[in-house]
This record gives structure tokens, sequence and C-alpha cells, in this order.
């Protein structure tokens, strides 16, 4: 019970220190995360609060962090209630980005409004666990984009993004393709098939 | 924790000014981020510019007397 597992996540790239923490705070009540860089950092501080657990840092001299995580008693099932796998027999969560604008109407407010909302989707808890961009929503997913930033960070917390290929090839925007992986219409519209939540901006 | 970059928002009486505001710091390259006004600071459905508070005065020069701003408030965490 009060052994700790240690991860050591120097030198990883972005998911990476995320995935093998979530997989080790899983199966152990005590986690000891060693990165060395300060997203991962980030990372793996949001995943420990978002799975529940008490989350300490050690800054080292050699510039490596420790991040201890410690499973909170009794807060296990709900905070596990609250991430995407745990209700994966409902079906993941997914979020449709059908455009660079965010209702109908005005397209200048519209723009706006698709910013401010990907930018509050990085602060939520629960984030979704695909993002499907398809029309003018693949131009936020390329070089210059003002969200990419948004779009990365989620992208290293384990949201998937598929982005149209299609969309992409109709714009002449393949080749700047900055975040998420090029998709098609049959992983689309299978996603949408098995979400248990399915949201369109 | 403390290595996180500490925001501040810039407010604006509409959100026509944040449009205005926001055309006339991409223009000068001065890196800010459009985000809603935090939930702290107005309930209203309203857009803000954040910018980290070094850029402030660059900020602030670039929009005297182009645009009026309303308020300038510190970020605590997050946003």
């Amino acid at each position: 019970m009060s052994e700790v597992k240690i991860v050591n996540a120097r030198g990883l790239a972005c998911p990476q220190p995320v995935v093998l923490a979530k997989q080790a705070i899983e199966t152990n009540e005590q986690v000891k995360v060693i990165v060395d860089d300060e997203t991962a950092l980030e990372n793996v501080k949001r995943l420990g609060s978002k799975q529940g657990c008490d989350v300490q840092v050690e800054k080292k001299n050699d510039g490596t962090y420790e991040i201890n995580l410690t499973r909170k008693a009794g807060t296990n099932e709900e905070s596990v209630a609250l991430c995407g796998e745990a209700s994966a027999a409902s079906g993941p969560f997914v979020l449709v980005i059908s455009a660079d604008t965010m209702g109908r109407g005005n397209d200048e407010l519209g723009y706006v409004l698709i910013r401010a909302f990907l930018h509050t989707v990085c602060l939520q808890k629960e984030k979704p666990d695909v993002m499907i961009f398809y029309n003018t929503g693949v131009k936020l997913t390329v070089q210059g984009s003002e969200v990419l930033e948004d779009l990365k960070q989620l992208e290293s917390e384990g949201v998937q993004l598929l982005v149209c290929g299609t969309c992409l090839n109709y714009f002449e925007i393949k080749d700047k393709l900055a975040a998420g992986t090029v998709s098609n219409m049959y992983d689309i519209v299978e996603t949408m098939n098995r979400a248990g939540r399915l949201i369109v901006p | 924790m403390n290595e996180k970059p500490q925001y501040s928002v810039m407010l604006f009486k509409a959100v026509s000014y944040v449009l205005k505001a926001e055309k006339i710091l991409k223009k000068e390259g001065l890196p800010h981020k459009l985000i809603p006004v935090p939930k702290h600071i107005s309930s209203d459905c309203g857009i803000c510019l954040r910018f980290e508070p070094a850029m402030q005065n660059k900020i602030e020069a670039a929009l005297l007397n182009k645009v009026e701003i309303e308020d300038i408030r510190a970020l605590k965490d997050q946003a």
C-alpha cells in the first residue's frame, strides 16, 4: 500500500510523461514522477488533481522536478468517474468544431467566441476525449492559428484531435497542419456514432 | 507553481473596443490573448485581453488615444 511507484519521465516528449503517470496512478496509491521540463510538470500536476490526488512538487538542484501524487482516500471513485475512460461504457465525450466561428450570424463575433470557447475548454477539469474539426474549423489547427497553443495543450493532455483531410485539402492547407492528425469521414462518423456525449458549439 | 507566468487582463467597455485593441496589438506585434473575462471579475459574458505584465507599458502606449481601457487587473492563477 505505502510503496511509492517511481516514474522516470526525464527527457520524454510531451504526452509521454502524462501517459506514464496516468498508468502508474491507476494502479498505485503513491507515485513519484520525475520530469525535467515545465510543460511536463504542469501537465502531470493537472493530471494529478484531475485524478483526485494530493500533488506535491519538489524542485531539485539538477533542474528536475519530483511530483508526488498521492491518492486521496474516498475521492478515488468520484474522480475516476470524472475522466473520459471511466465513462467509456457510454462512449467518448466528443467536441465537434464545425467552423472557425461559434454560432451563426456574425463571423467577426463568431471568431471571438470560438477563441474564448477553446480557451475555456482548456481550463475545464473534464476535457473531451476527441475533438473533430471540419469545414472552416480545420483552419484553427494549422500554422498561424491563434488557438494553436490551446489545441496543443489539449493534445498534450491526451485529447485526440481529428482533422478532416478533405477540408484541409479544399483550403489547400494540408501541409500547414500543426495540431492533431489528418482524419477522414469514416473515422469522423464512427467517432460520432459511438460518442457518449457530443457537443457542437 | 511559481514558474507559471502570471498574467494581467485588460478590460474594455464593449466587445468592439476589444476587437479594435486586438487589431492594434496584432499590428504592433505585442503578444496577448483574447479570453473570456474571468468569472471572479465579472459574470457577464465578456471578452478581455490577457497579457504578461512586462508588456503592460508597451500595450498601454500602443492603445493610448486609440482605445479606451476600462480597467487592468492581475489574474490569479489559471486563466
